[in-house]
This record gives structure tokens, C-alpha cells and sequence, in this order.
């Protein structure tokens, strides 16, 4: 930069530079017809451009194809969808959940912190255990490492948080269990999980923002924050709805009805994978090490309770 | 926890000593030494400042009372036992409920059971463990105990609640007379236990006033026990018909309410 000023200011005393402005003028006298633009033929000059737009549209859809957001209402949605199908809108949607639930269901860190030879939840909050604690943490050794846990973050996939999970599991669970209810108390057991569901979603998640501590990042604003918070809110509700996924299996089996002999293991089954998989809110939510067993318990605690509600209807 | 340390600034000046340390303003080292206000998330953050070990040693010391309960606590009690303690309740009741209801139903057909067993159990546990507590820390004050304590008040009634999951657990037979010696060992274990950490409190007020308090709250514990007999645990009497079990319960539980 310092180089080039005196050159410029040296070369001539004025600031255009000649020789373009010799290239931008016009000389109808050298050009040819060809040379022209011909407005009515115009591909030359359309090409280009349709090329770039569908370019790069295609690249913000490949990036967040997982969004469910509806395009032309949203300015974050990358096409405009009026002339597709409906068929082709729902099932973008419907494939944004279900790539979701892969992601969730899929418990990944679980698995891999088993192969890592375990160590486990107890193992990270080693200390002066004995007597009862000493012993929970013993059943409990093969658990996937703490710092393995709350390191490993969500996914992107997941930031993007939507309910239509939450929504369509908790009205399945809600319905099954009320088939599987006697008469008289079908309507009331209907509304009765359906408010569990949600209150208690509610209220793992807050209680997982107590516990945690950094929800309060001091250097934003007060509405920044404010969103900030609302969003990890909406996000860990978004994720234990879609964890809810393995009891509705076991309600729509309770609603079958298969023989109380079968329920037990399977159920047993069902509702650790719930819980493997709804521990992953714990990644980013801030918990701190030595209390991610008190985080988790009240996850536990709800996935037996709707476990239990299953098991006996 | 090696990353929420002190956060300090430290500026070095032209001639080598230390110009201002910029210690930064919120450092959340203990955060119940902070101001927090009333409609803050923080606010009730202090409320569950306690980590697992910390939970399960109270839990042990609730279990196997040796010293006072409220030096167990050393001045920071929680509230995340006595929420999460009831919730486990709740739940262990219903669930031991319904499978005590279903071996007394044996044979009569297909079983079915009753939800309101769940709302039951949620409205007598939570109910007994918000209420009773902030009463009993209302008359306190009223009668001008320094000493009371809400936060330590909730937590001891919470923590009491513990033996119940244990009672739950070993409930669940029909058998008639095992469940009421069950249910009264669990109502003596926790009178004790609530009798021996308030004690030293409510002899804060005058001889007569703590004698009193000190029958009222005996006299409630044991109606959440007997509640808890009749509610869940009842596949004697009205098993014939299990909702009329369930309302004689229930009004049991809105009458102990009201005596409060």
C-alpha cells in the first residue's frame, strides 16, 4: 500500500486513470453489430446469472437441508417453493424429522464411551465415596465417561430445534396408553400423559439450567441472553420429545397387549434407550462434572414414571 | 472445574510493577455470596448449589441419622433432594400401589389400573412437602424464632421423605398386616428423624408454644402416613370397590390440608 500511493500521485497529477477511461468510452466507429447487446436474444447475458443463483441456493440447501423452515416466509430458507409439489414440501419436512431422530436415537457417544473400556459417570466423580454412594457408582462403572459427555456437544443438526417430534410422540404415547386404559378413565388418562409429558419435559429442562449455572453469559445483552436462553430451553425439550420415541414403541405394545412375562425385559430395554439417548442434553448445557449424576437423575426419573404407566396398562 | 478459576487482567506498565488488576465482576465461585434477585434463574440457582456426592451423603445421613440433620447440611440447604425425592416417591407409590391392587384383584378379571392413584400420590406427597414446611416456618417466625430457616425447613421435611421410597418398595404384597407394620416403622423412622432435627428449633419459642407445634407436627406426619396406608395400600378394605378407597383417601388428604 505505501509502496504504490507515490507511484499513483507521481504518474499524473490528476486521480482518473487514463486508460480506462480510453476502455470506457464507446467507439461506434470499431464496433460491429455482434458487439452489441441484442436485448431480445439476451442468453449471453442470462446464463451466467440463473447458473450463479441456483448455485448457490443449492449449496445453503445442502447446509441446512435439516431445517424445516418454511420457504418465502423465512428469510433464512435458501429456495422458494411455490412451484414444487406439495408432496415434495412435506417431505422435506417430514425427512428433516427423521434426520433428527436419527441423530438423537442414535446414541453415539454412549457407545463410544463404552468402547473406550468405561471408567464411567462414577469414575469421573471419584473422591471420597463410601458406603452407599461407593456402591451405586460400582453398579453404575460401565457408564460412558463424564468428561466424554459433556464434551461432546450437540450436533449441528440438533441446534436447529423443532417440536413437531415432541408434539406427534406425545399425542402417540398419549393415545396408545389411553387405548390400553380402561373406559371410564381413557379421556382422563389421555390428558393426564399428555401433561406429564410436557411438565415434565419442562421440568427436567430447568432443572438441568439450575444446575448448570452458565446459562448466564455476562457479556451479552439483556434480550441476547433472554434468547439465548429461551433456545437451550426449546432445544433440550425438543430432544427429550424426540427421545420419547422408544416408549411409544413400548405403549403401542402395551396397547397390543403381549403378556406381562415379555414386558419386563423388553421394556427394561426400551427405557434405557431412551435414557441413553436423552442424556445427550447434557453435552453444552454447562453441567458442571461432579454433577452430572444429579443431572440425569430426573431424566431417569421420568422415563420410569411413563415406563411404569406403560408397563402396568 | 479447572477453567472457572479467577479470571484476572493483570497490566504491566512501563516501568515494570503492576499497574490496576482488573479483577472481572462476576465470578461465580460461590454464588450464593451474590445478590441475586427474585425473577433471575440465578436466584434459584442457589437453591440446588450441590453436586452428587454431596446429595448422596445427605441422603446417607438421612438414612443412618447420626449427627443433626442441620449440621449435615453446614448452612446450604437444598432444594433439589426434596423436589426430586418426592417426585421418586410419587412414582414408587403408584407403581407399588397399582401392583399391590393388581395381586389383590388376583382372578377377578382384566385388571385396569386406577390414574387417579398417580394424581392421588402427586397431590399428598408434593402437597405435604411444599405446605407443611412454609406453615411450620410461618408459625415460627410468627412467634419470633430467630432461628427458622424456610430453605432448611423444605429440605428437612424432603429428606424425611426418603423412608417412604424404601416403605414403597417393600409394600407391595397384599399381605394386610406386613404393610401396616411397614407403614408405621416408616411413619416411627421419620417422626423420629423430623422430631430430632426440629427439636432444637422449636425449643426456640416459649415451653408452651413448642409443645403444641411440636403435637401438631406429630399429628400430621402420622395423617400422611395413615393417607399413604389407605391411598396405596389398602387391598383390604375397599378393594371391593377401589374407588370408593380412593375418595375416603383423598378426603383424607384435603382434611389433613385444611387442619393444617
Amino acid at each position: 500500500m505505501a509502496a504504490m500511493m507515490p507511484s499513483a500521485s507521481t504518474s499524473s497529477g490528476n486521480p482518473y486513470d487514463d486508460d480506462a477511461v480510453e476502455r470506457d468510452l464507446i467507439d461506434p466507429d470499431d464496433a460491429t453489430l455482434d458487439d452489441l447487446d441484442d436485448p431480445l436474444q439476451g442468453t449471453s447475458d442470462r446464463a451466467p446469472l440463473t447458473g450463479n443463483i441456483s448455485a448457490r441456493s443449492g449449496a445453503a440447501n445442502t447446509q441446512s437441508y435439516l431445517t424445516s423452515s418454511i420457504p418465502g416466509e423465512d428469510r433464512r430458507a435458501p429456495t422458494n417453493t411455490i412451484d414444487e409439489t406439495v408432496w415434495e414440501t412435506l417431505s422435506r419436512d417430514l425427512l428433516a424429522i427423521w434426520e433428527k431422530m436419527k441423530q438423537v436415537l442414535y446414541p453415539k457417544y454412549l457407545l463410544g464411551g463404552m468402547m473406550q473400556q468405561g471408567g464411567g459417570i462414577g469414575a469421573a466423580e471419584r473422591g471420597d465415596a463410601d458406603g452407599l454412594g461407593g456402591s451405586i457408582r460400582n453398579i453404575a462403572g460401565r457408564w460412558p465417561d463424564a468428561d466424554a459427555l459433556l464434551q461432546s456437544g450437540m450436533s449441528e443438526g440438533l441446534r436447529d430445534w423443532d417440536l413437531w417430534g415432541p408434539l406427534i410422540f406425545c399425542l402417540l404415547l398419549s393415545l396408545f396408553l389411553s387405548w390400553g386404559a380402561g373406559g371410564k378413565q381413557k379421556d382422563l388418562v389421555f390428558s393426564g400423559v399428555f401433561a406429564m409429558v410436557w411438565i415434565g419435559e419442562a421440568v427436567v429442562t430447568l432443572q438441568i439450567k439450575l444446575l448448570g449455572g452458565n446459562m448466564c453469559v455476562q457479556s451479552q445483552a439483556r434480550t441476547a441472553k433472554m434468547l439465548t436462553l429461551l433456545s437451550a430451553f426449546f432445544q433440550s425439550i425438543s430432544i427429550i420429545g424426540y427421545t420419547l420415541f422408544p416408549l411409544v414403541i413400548a405403549a403401542l405394545l402395551s396397547a397390543i397387549g403381549i403378556p406381562i412375562i415379555v414386558r419386563v425385559p423388553v421394556y427394561l430395554v426400551l427405557i434405557a434407550w431412551s435414557l441413553a439417548a436423552g442424556v445427550s442434553i447434557m453435552g453444552g448445557s454447562g453441567v458442571v462434572r461432579n454433577r452430572v449424576g444429579i443431572a440425569v437423575y430426573p431424566l431417569f426419573v421420568f422415563y420410569i414414571a411413563l415406563g411404569c404407566l406403560c408397563f402396568i396398562s | 472445574m479447572a477453567n472457572r478459576g479467577y479470571d484476572v487482567v493483570v497490566d504491566v506498565d512501563q516501568e515494570g510493577d503492576l499497574g490496576h488488576t482488573d479483577l472481572q465482576e462476576d465470578l461465580e465461585f460461590h454464588s450464593s455470596r451474590r445478590k441475586h434477585f427474585l425473577w433471575t434463574l440465578s436466584f434459584y440457582a442457589q437453591a440446588f448449589d450441590v453436586d452428587t456426592n454431596e446429595v448422596l451423603r445427605r441422603c446417607q445421613a438421612a438414612i443412618f441419622p447420626r449427627a443433626n440433620f442441620l449440621d449435615v447440611l453446614e448452612g446450604n440447604p437444598d432444594l433439589y433432594g426434596p423436589v426430586w425425592i418426592a417426585t421418586t416417591v410419587v412414582v414408587i407409590l403408584f407403581l407399588t400401589g397399582t401392583i399391590n391392587q393388581y395381586l389383590a384383584s388376583k382372578g377377578v378379571g382384566k385388571f385396569e389400573y386406577d390414574f387417579k392413584l398417580l394424581s392421588g400420590a402427586a397431590g399428598l406427597v408434593y402437597g405435604y412437602t411444599a405446605f407443611v414446611p412454609v406453615g411450620l416456618w410461618a408459625v415460627l417466625k410468627w412467634y419470633g424464632s430467630e432461628s427458622a430457616n424456610l430453605l432448611e425447613c423444605a429440605c428437612l421435611y424432603g429428606y424425611a421423605n426418603l423412608v417412604w421410597i424404601v416403605v414403597a418398595l417393600v409394600s407391595w404384597s397384599p399381605v394386610s398386616i406386613l404393610n401396616y407394620v411397614f407403614v408405621a416403622l416408616g411413619l416411627a423412622f421419620s417422626a423420629f428423624f423430623l422430631l430430632r432435627n426440629l427439636y432444637p428449633v422449636l425449643s426456640t419459642t416459649e415451653a408452651k408454644t413448642s409443645k403444641i407445634l411440636l403435637v401438631v407436627v406429630l399429628a400430621l406426619h402420622a395423617g400422611f402416613a395413615i393417607a399413604i396406608k389407605v391411598l396405596f395400600f389398602a387391598s383390604t378394605s375397599p378393594i371391593g370397590n377401589p374407588k370408593g378407597g380412593e375418595d375416603k383417601g383423598d378426603g383424607k388428604g384435603d382434611m389433613m390440608m385444611m387442619s393444617r
